[in-house]
C-alpha cells in the first residue's frame, strides 16, 4: 500500500537477521530463520501464515517477551538484547500493550480492576488511575460494565476489556496475537473496528497476527510467514 | 486497587480450597499446641521444684515410712536450714474411681515454710493452722467438688481404719499457673493421735532446704550415712530426681509425643506446599500475563508468599482459638476417668511457638512455589491453555 511513505518514517521496530531456535534432545528446531523486518511508527501491520509458522514467536520477540537465538531486535529505539530481565519488564510496561487470543483477563478481578493492572506499576495515585481506567473503558464502550467479572461478559466484551487494558498506559506499540481468533463474526468486527480506530485516530502502531483474511484486510500492510521465514 | 489488594483478591480464586487449607493448618496447629501442652503438664511438676530442696525417703521403698524421730537428727546436719514432713494418706470419699483426689498429711507448722509456692489468704491460713483436722484444698479441687470454707469432707482409708472427717479451712492457689492446685492437705497430728500405738510416729517423706544447693550432694550423703545401719535406711535426693523417678517410665512416651508434634508440622508443610503449588500451576497463564504487562519476578513471587502468609496466620488463629476449649474438654474427660491431672495451662511460649511454627511452615511451604512463579518463562507461560 503506502510503502513509499513508510520509508520516510523512522521505524519503531527493526529486526536484523533474527533467528529463533529451540533445542530438544540435542536437535536444533528452527522456528524463525534470518528475519529482517522494519515496521514504521504509526502503521497497522498484520502477519499471516499457517499454524506453527512462527507468528507468535515473532510477536514475542518484538514485544520483549522472548529473546532471539541470534540477531538484533530494536524496538522504540532500544536494543532489547541489552536489557536485563527487570529492565525489559519495565520497558514492556511503558511501551507495549498486549491483546491475546483468549483475552487473558484475571478472573477474580472486575473489568475496571483488570484495566487498572498495568497502572499499578506506574507512579500514579488512586484518583489518576481511576480516571485513566474510566477513559479507557469509555473508549471501548464498556463504561456500564466496569464492575463485571470476566465470566459475566461475552467473549467480545472481554476482548474489549483487554483492549482497554492494552491502551490504558498509552503505549507506543500494541501487540495483538489472533485477537479475533476466539470471537464470533460480530464480536470480531467490533474488535477490529476498535483497533482500526486506535490506529487512525490515535496513530498507535499495531502489530497483529491473524489467520483470518477479513481481519488482515483491516491492516494497512500484510506480511506472510511460512516455516519461520518472512516472505 | 493497590498491589496489596491485588494479592488479597488473588486469594479468592478458589475460596473452598483456601478455607480447607486454613482449616487443615488450624487443626495442625491445634494438635501441635495440644501435644506440647500435654508434655509440659508432665514436666510442670519438675519446673517448680527448687534446686535447694531435697527429699529424704526410705531407701527400701517409696512406700516405706520413716520414723518421726529422724526429724531432729536430720535437722542437726550442717547445711540443713529447714525441714518438713508429709505423707500420702490415700483416702477415698467412696469406692468409685471418679471422686479420687490426691490427699496427704503434712506438718502444718513447717510445711508452707518449705513449700512457699502455695498461697492462701492469711485468715484461712490461721484457721488451718489452728485445727489439726482442718484441711487446705487446692483451688481447682475445691471448684471440682464445689467445696466452701467450713465444708466437711469424710474419707475412708484401708491403711488407717475408720472414717476420717476433715473440715475445709482454706483454699490455696499457686504462685504461678503451673502449680498443682488439685491437692488436699491436713495435719499430721489429726491422723497420728488416732492411730494404734504400733503405727504411730511414722511419716512418709521429709523435705529439707539446704543453704547452698552446690553442697546438696554432700548434705545428702551425710544424712544417708547417718541412717545407713539403722532399721530405716534413707535415700536423699534432689526433689527433681525424686519426682523424676515417678515419670522416668513415661519419658519414652513423652519423646514419642514430641516427635509426633513435630511430625504434625511436617505434614502441614506438605499440605500447604501442595495447595500453593497447585495454585501456582493453575494460574500460570495469569502469572505470565502479569509478567507480560510489566510485573517483575518479585511481584509474582510476592503474590504466592502473601497467600502462604495468610494461610499461616489464619491457620494459627483457628488453631489457637480452638486450643483452650479442646484442652479443657480433654482435662475434664481425663480427670473423670483417671482422676485429676495437674493444672493445665497453655503457656505464652507455647502460643508463640505455635504461631511461629504455623507462619514459618507456611512461608517455607510457599518458598518453592514462589520460586517457580518467579522463574516462569513468560512466553512459555502464555502458551499454556488454562
Ligand atoms: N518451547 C518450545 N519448544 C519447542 N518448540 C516450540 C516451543 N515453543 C514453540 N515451539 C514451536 O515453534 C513453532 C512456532 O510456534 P508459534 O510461533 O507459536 O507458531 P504460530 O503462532 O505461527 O502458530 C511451532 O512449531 C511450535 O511447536
Ligand atoms: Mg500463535
Amino acid at each position: 500500500m503506502s510503502e513509499a511513505a513508510q520509508v520516510s518514517v523512522a521505524p519503531i521496530v527493526r529486526l536484523r537477521d533474527v533467528s529463533k531456535a529451540y533445542f530438544r534432545a540435542g536437535m536444533r528446531l528452527p522456528v524463525l530463520e534470518h528475519v529482517d523486518l522494519e515496521i514504521a511508527e504509526g502503521s497497522f501491520i498484520a502477519f499471516m501464515g499457517p499454524s506453527g509458522s512462527g507468528k507468535s514467536t515473532l510477536l514475542n520477540l518484538i514485544s520483549g517477551l522472548d529473546r532471539p537465538t541470534e540477531g538484533v531486535v530494536e524496538v522504540a529505539g532500544r536494543d532489547l538484547g541489552r536489557l536485563s530481565d527487570g529492565e525489559l519488564a519495565e520497558w514492556r510496561a511503558a511501551n507495549v500493550g498486549f491483546i491475546f487470543q483468549l483475552y487473558n483477563l484475571i478472573p477474580v478481578l472486575t473489568a475496571a480492576e483488570n484495566v487498572e493492572l498495568p497502572l499499578l506499576l506506574a507512579p500514579l495515585n488512586r484518583a489518576e488511575r481511576r480516571r485513566h481506567v474510566a477513559a479507557a473503558l469509555d473508549l471501548v464502550g464498556l463504561s456500564p460494565r466496569v464492575h463485571h467479572r470476566p465470566t459475566q461478559l461475552s467473549g467480545g466484551e472481554q476482548q474489549r476489556v483487554a483492549i482497554a487494558r492494552a491502551i490504558v498506559t498509552d503505549p507506543r506499540l500494541i501487540i495483538a496475537d489472533e485477537p479475533t481468533g476466539d470471537l464470533d463474526r460480530k464480536g470480531a468486527e467490533q474488535v477490529l473496528d476498535m483497533l482500526q480506530e486506535l490506529h487512525r485516530a490515535l496513530r498507535r502502531t499495531i502489530v497483529m497476527v491473524t489467520h483470518d483474511p477479513h481481519a488482515a484486510e483491516r491492516a494497512d500492510l500484510v506480511r506472510h510467514l511460512e516455516k519461520g521465514r518472512l516472505l | 486497587m493497590t498491589l496489596g489488594q491485588l494479592a488479597f483478591k488473588d486469594l479468592l480464586r478458589n475460596p473452598t480450597r483456601l478455607l480447607l487449607t486454613v482449616l487443615a493448618t488450624g487443626i495442625g496447629v491445634l494438635a501441635f499446641v495440644f501435644l506440647q501442652t500435654v508434655i509440659s503438664v508432665f514436666y510442670s511438676g519438675l519446673a517448680v521444684t527448687q534446686p535447694d530442696r531435697l527429699a529424704v525417703r526410705s531407701k527400701i521403698s517409696i512406700t516405706q515410712p520413716l520414723p518421726l524421730s529422724y526429724k531432729r537428727r536430720i535437722e542437726s546436719v550442717p547445711g540443713v536450714t529447714r525441714i518438713t514432713y508429709a505423707g500420702w494418706f490415700g483416702g477415698r470419699m467412696s469406692e468409685t474411681r471418679e471422686d479420687f483426689f490426691p490427699n496427704f498429711y503434712v506438718d502444718k507448722a513447717t510445711y508452707l515454710k518449705v513449700y512457699d509456692e502455695y498461697v492462701a489468704p492469711a485468715d484461712q491460713l490461721a484457721a488451718w493452722m489452728a485445727d489439726p483436722c482442718g484441711a487446705m484444698a487446692g483451688k481447682s479441687l475445691a471448684e471440682r467438688f464445689d467445696w466452701q470454707i467450713g465444708d466437711r469432707v469424710t474419707l475412708k482409708n484401708a491403711v488407717y481404719p475408720g472414717e476420717w472427717t476433715f473440715t475445709v479451712r482454706g483454699i490455696y492457689a499457686g504462685r504461678t499457673p503451673q502449680i498443682d492446685t488439685t491437692l488436699f492437705a491436713f495435719g499430721y497430728r489429726c491422723i497420728n493421735e488416732r492411730l494404734p500405738e504400733e503405727l504411730r510416729d511414722y511419716v512418709g517423706i521429709y523435705t529439707i532446704v539446704v543453704d547452698d544447693p552446690a553442697r546438696s550432694a554432700q548434705v545428702a550423703a551425710q544424712i544417708d550415712a547417718m541412717f545407713a545401719n539403722s532399721a530405716y535406711p534413707t535415700r536423699t535426693e534432689s526433689e527433681r530426681s525424686f519426682q523424676m523417678s515417678f515419670i522416668a517410665m513415661s519419658s519414652a512416651i513423652l519423646t514419642a509425643v514430641r516427635i509426633v508434634a513435630y511430625g504434625v508440622l511436617l505434614i502441614l508443610l506438605l499440605v500447604v506446599g501442595n495447595t500453593l503449588a497447585m495454585n501456582v500451576r493453575e494460574k500460570t497463564v495469569d502469572l505470565a500475563t502479569l509478567r507480560a504487562l510489566g510485573f517483575r519476578r518479585r511481584h509474582v513471587a510476592a503474590l504466592v508468599l502473601v497467600e502462604s502468609l495468610v494461610i499461616g496466620l489464619a491457620g494459627a488463629a483457628v488453631g489457637l482459638l480452638l486450643a483452650p476449649p479442646v484442652l479443657s474438654g480433654f482435662v475434664r474427660v481425663v480427670s473423670e476417668s483417671f482422676g485429676p491431672i495437674g493444672t493445665v495451662v497453655i503457656t505464652g511460649p507455647t502460643y508463640a511457638l505455635a504461631l511461629g511454627a504455623s507462619v514459618g511452615v507456611a512461608l517455607l511451604a510457599g518458598l518453592l512455589p514462589a520460586l517457580r512463579a518467579a522463574r516462569l518463562q513468560v512466553a512459555e507461560g502464555l502458551r499454556r491453555i488454562a
